[in-house]
């Protein structure tokens, strides 16, 4: 009996154009997906023999549906599969009825990634995320790859193992996995003996890459919800156990030998904190910051911790006034934040509003406001950077100075930033506005200087030492004559908002 | 869908651009409730392009030989369209959740079709108004589709897709309409790249397709992309017809969106240009226009020409008047705390419109005026002149008595002296402010510029 549906063929590209020329989107009445006849539309401008058509329908069927698979993963696989048996012709000779189908192959790839990624069949150097490329028992498909399938030989037993078994018992495993079988799993590498050689194999695994779904990517939407606490979501689980690492840049895909995890982390974070106290080594420390926070990322943990060391990264960003490093900080911040995995959101967003001021931002500020609470407004911190945003904006520098001797927490660093240009433009204001002077003291406690000194050496680093006289034993600034001298320096200083740049 | 074929028959006739958008919109026409459904009913996946081919050959016939590649390009056209009712009706029908993703996915392939013809040259110019309708409309469907999606419970997940950097991805929540940006430009950039004459020529859709990606940059919340498609079109300024020369809903669209944009870049005096002529040209009946442009005209003038809103302006906006009633009376009377209390109240609303900021420099006039005032209440002089020093007490007594509570009591001379040396300084006030005696000499000519004194 024939069918009341179109047959569905598996298709050359994926193009996303239901459009064509040819039949569009038809919508066969049996139970499919709604998205999958039109991925499936019949571009047949080759004759697919039956078994393949057949396979490929019993893909796309809603039972074999893994619940949690990406319909997208599961037809760049399908593609993969048929393309390669295409390519090597032998569409005819694969035994389609009893082939494993996509979704399951990606199931079991994953469960090896997982597992390989700890135990990788030959030397470090390799990256190991196109270990499941080797996995020719796996797959059927003629892959470009080399047959490394003897070496998995030995770890037979173990591929049972589903991944959250692995994760947990992750320290068992890298117990497991002694000195002595890393030198043989060495041999075996050098087996494939010249350098270029391996150099090649690498090359191979990285293009054979791109036929497959990059494991770089989550496994799927609902999955990314559940909190990743017990298991590190994503495929690469760190290995390393030192707790200093210098930070590189990442030019492809992370070696877990190179990657710590998370306990290793947390160690790491306490010597930091130490060392930070100990020896104030700014460069240094950054730098395993930074390296700390890649490892985090490289294995998709988000949690307090991450928060945690965020913040402390920016606070100690801030102490040194490194900005660059400080807003990277802070937008990260701002996302893991809005997930309510603690840390001191409060304390942060006054900083971003100080922030604001300081780079003249008024979209963001904008921003910013819009999105506090009338409860967060009432934060001691908030307020106080409201307070001091308000006052700039009405050019009280009365108010600002006094605001600006009692920023809480770290605001102050922040204020350092600006408060230079904001003085300025209290010094242009009074020269303005009072005749025919005033006391160089008065100008210090207005402006919240230490002392004279300071507001002396201010006054002068903006050439003003013309203006400042001793009369009857005290020091006058002469507004009368200033005039409107130390306008265009102010103006100057509005302009060039400098973000530092990164250490 | 024998409807579909006599529209298009008598826009093709008549050569009426609206018309024939007419034909391809998502919303029923008052006469003709049903029309979507009738269209719809009326053939299956199968067969549609064929039905929509054989109707428009055959009312062809009727009236005009038309050349093949016409009807090619319809028949596409309107099965696309025909494919995006189905969708357009399953989500309204729909009682869970509609799915305006389908919507605009099937949508943006009618659009990708219209911008793929008019680029091969078939669809002539005169027909531009099909484009507005694909583009309005498909901006229409990606909020749609964004609010279901954020109303579903979208995760607030990061966006990980780069594995190196850990940087934080904006959150997908418009992820729709940043598509409808991307097809919104490609229309854009279809009309200003044609080379065709002026008569014939696509430059006369530019302002509108300008328009509508200013509006989606602004859902966007990204107004700095507005700036290329400003310099664009400054650019090809060559060879294009005068902003005069355009339709006026384009016009006046045009310099709303140029003025507000000023407005956000503090350039006050480019952003009353800008909204002023639109506010003239503004149609009178449109009110929610001429009420959105006033919105952004009324904090500008009052910083540029220290201008206050009449009451009768107000009174004609009932909703602009809630907004600025409270705040323009305290700015006239001088009244501080009035003016502080008000502007928290409306805090929420005009920080929606950003004008919170500008309108928070409101208060340097509400302070001078109030300054003013005890000026005018000192007592005369000897020869009955006003007297020009004021001592700064009495300046700090005005301001003690508008304000309430802890901050009146702890408001020092000094912070009083540093409102006034603004005021000065934004010559606000005329005068100097003399330390040693504690005064503040006022100028014996003007010394409140802009208020007659």
């Amino acid at each position: 009996m024939k069918c009341a549906f179109t047959s569905v063929v598996a298709r050359r590209n994926f193009g996303q154009n239901h459009v064509s020329a040819t039949p569009p989107p038809s919508t066969p009445p049996a139970a499919q997906q709604a998205s999958s006849p039109s991925a499936a539309a019949a571009k047949a401008k080759r004759d697919w023999p039956e078994s393949v058509r057949l396979y490929v329908q019993r893909a796309f069927a809603s039972e074999n549906n893994i619940p949690g698979m990406n319909r997208e993963e599961m037809e760049t696989k399908l593609k993969q599969v048929i393309s390669d048996s295409a390519e090597s012709n032998t569409l005819l000779t694969v035994d389609w009825a009893n082939k494993p189908l996509p979704q399951h192959m990606i199931l079991a790839e994953r469960h090896q990634t997982i597992y390989f990624n700890q135990n990788p069949p030959w030397g470090n150097g390799v990256a190991p995320l196109s270990i499941h490329d080797t996995n020719t028992r796996r797959t059927d498909s003629p892959s470009k790859k080399r047959k490394s399938s003897d070496l998995e030989s030995s770890q037979n037993g173990h591929q049972k193992v589903p991944p959250w078994r692995l994760a947990n018992n992750r320290n068992l495993f890298e117990d497991r996995i002694t000195q002595s079988d890393k030198r043989q799993r060495n041999d075996f590498g050098g087996k494939s003996s010249s350098k270029s050689h391996q150099a090649k194999n690498k090359k191979r695994f990285e293009d054979g890459q791109a036929g497959y779904v990059s494991p770089k990517e989550p496994f799927t939407p609902s999955q990314l919800s559940t909190p990743p606490q017990e298991m590190d979501q994503g495929p690469v689980i760190g290995r390393c156990q030192d707790l200093e690492k210098k930070y590189f840049r990442l030019t492809s895909a992370p070696n877990p030998d190179t990657v710590r995890p998370l306990p290793v982390l947390e160690r790491t974070l306490d010597l930091l904190k130490r060392k930070w106290k100990k020896e104030n080594n700014y460069s240094y420390i950054c730098d395993q910051f930074k390296s700390l926070r890649q490892d985090l990322t490289v294995q998709h943990i988000k949690t307090e911790f991450t928060v945690n060391v965020y913040e402390i990264h920016a606070r100690i960003a801030l102490e040194k006034g490194d900005l660059g490093e400080y807003n990277q900080c802070q937008t990260q911040l701002r996302a893991l934040h809005l997930q309510h995995l603690g840390g001191h959101p409060e304390e942060f967003k006054a900083y971003r509003i100080l922030y604001f001021i300081h780079t003249c931002n008024r979209t963001d500020m904008n921003n910013a406001l819009a999105d506090l609470t009338p409860e967060e407004k009432k934060v001691p911190a908030i307020k106080h950077a409201l307070e001091t945003r308000s006052a700039l904006a009405l050019g009280n520098y009365h108010r600002f100075a006094q605001l600006y001797l009692s920023t809480p927490n770290m605001g102050a660093y922040l204020m350092d930033m600006f408060v230079g240009r904001e003085r300025l433009a209290a010094l242009s204001n009074m020269c303005l506005s009072y005749k025919p002077a005033i006391k160089l003291r008065f100008f210090t406690e207005e402006l919240g200087f230490e002392s004279d000194d300071e507001s002396a050496r201010f006054i002068c680093d903006h050439g003003g030492q013309a203006f400042l006289e001793d009369r009857e034993g005290e020091v006058v600034i002469l507004t009368g004559k200033a005039g409107r001298f130390f306008e265009a320096t102010r103006q100057a200083a509005f302009q060039k908002v400098d973000i530092k740049g990164q250490i | 869908m024998e409807v579909l074929f006599r529209d298009f028959q008598t826009a093709c006739q008549e050569g009426s651009g609206p018309l024939l958008a007419a034909t391809i919109s998502p919303i029923a026409p008052p006469n003709y409730l049903n029309r979507l459904d009738a269209i719809y009913k009326d053939s299956n996946a199968a067969s549609i392009s064929r039905d929509v081919a054989f109707g428009l050959t055959k009312s062809a016939h009727a009236v005009i030989q038309y050349p093949n590649p016409q009807i090619d390009t319809w028949t596409e056209i309107y099965s696309a369209y025909w494919y995006a009712i189905g969708c357009i009706i399953a989500a309204a029908q729909s009682t869970s959740k509609p799915d305006w993703l389908r919507v605009y996915m099937a949508w943006k392939d009618l659009a990708n079709t219209i911008i793929k013809h008019y680029s091969s040259g078939v669809l002539e110019a005169w027909t531009l108004p099909v484009l507005y309708m694909a583009g309005k409309h498909l901006r229409i469907f990606a909020i749609k589709a964004d609010e279901a999606a954020a109303a579903s419970g979208g995760d607030d997940t990061f966006n990980t897709g780069d594995i190196q950097e850990d940087i934080a991805g904006d959150f997908d929540k418009n992820q729709t309409l940043e598509d409808a940006a991307r097809v919104i430009n490609r229309m854009f950039t279809l009309c200003i790249s044609d080379r065709a004459p002026l008569e014939e020529s696509r430059k006369w859709g530019l302002y509108y397709t300008a328009n509508l990606q200013f509006k989606t940059y602004f859902k966007l919340n990204s107004p700095s992309l507005c700036k290329n498609v400003i310099r664009a079109l400054g650019a090809g300024r060559t060879d294009m017809p005068d902003l005069d020369a355009f339709p006026r809903s384009h016009i006046v669209t045009w310099k709303y969106y140029v003025g507000v944009l000023r407005f956000l870049e503090e350039d006050y005096a480019g952003a009353e240009e800008s909204l002023t002529s639109a506010w003239h040209m503004c149609h009178r009946s449109a009110t929610r226009n001429i009420k959105l442009i006033l919105t952004y005209l009324i904090p500008t003038c009052l910083l540029t020409r220290q201008l206050l809103p009449s009451p009768r302006l107000l009174a004609l906006y009932p909703h602009l008047a809630e907004l600025f009633t409270p705040l323009v009376d305290a700015i006239r009377s001088g009244a501080l705390s009035t003016f502080d209390a008000a502007l928290a109240d409306g805090e929420a609303e005009f920080v929606k419109r950003r004008i919170y900021l500008t309108l928070e420099r409101g208060r340097d006039m509400c302070l001078r005026n109030l300054l003013r005032k005890v000026y005018l209440a000192a007592e005369m002089d000897e020869e009955g002149k006003r007297r020009t020093r004021i001592r700064v007490d009495e300046f700090g007594a005005a301001i003690r008595l508008g304000e309430r509570g802890v901050e009146g009591e702890n408001l020092e001379n000094d912070e009083v002296e540093c409102m006034v040396a603004n005021m000065i300084y934004k010559n606000l006030i005329k005068g100097y402010i003399s330390r040693a005696h504690g005064m503040v000499v006022l100028s014996k000519n003007g010394a409140f510029p802009g208020t007659g004194i």
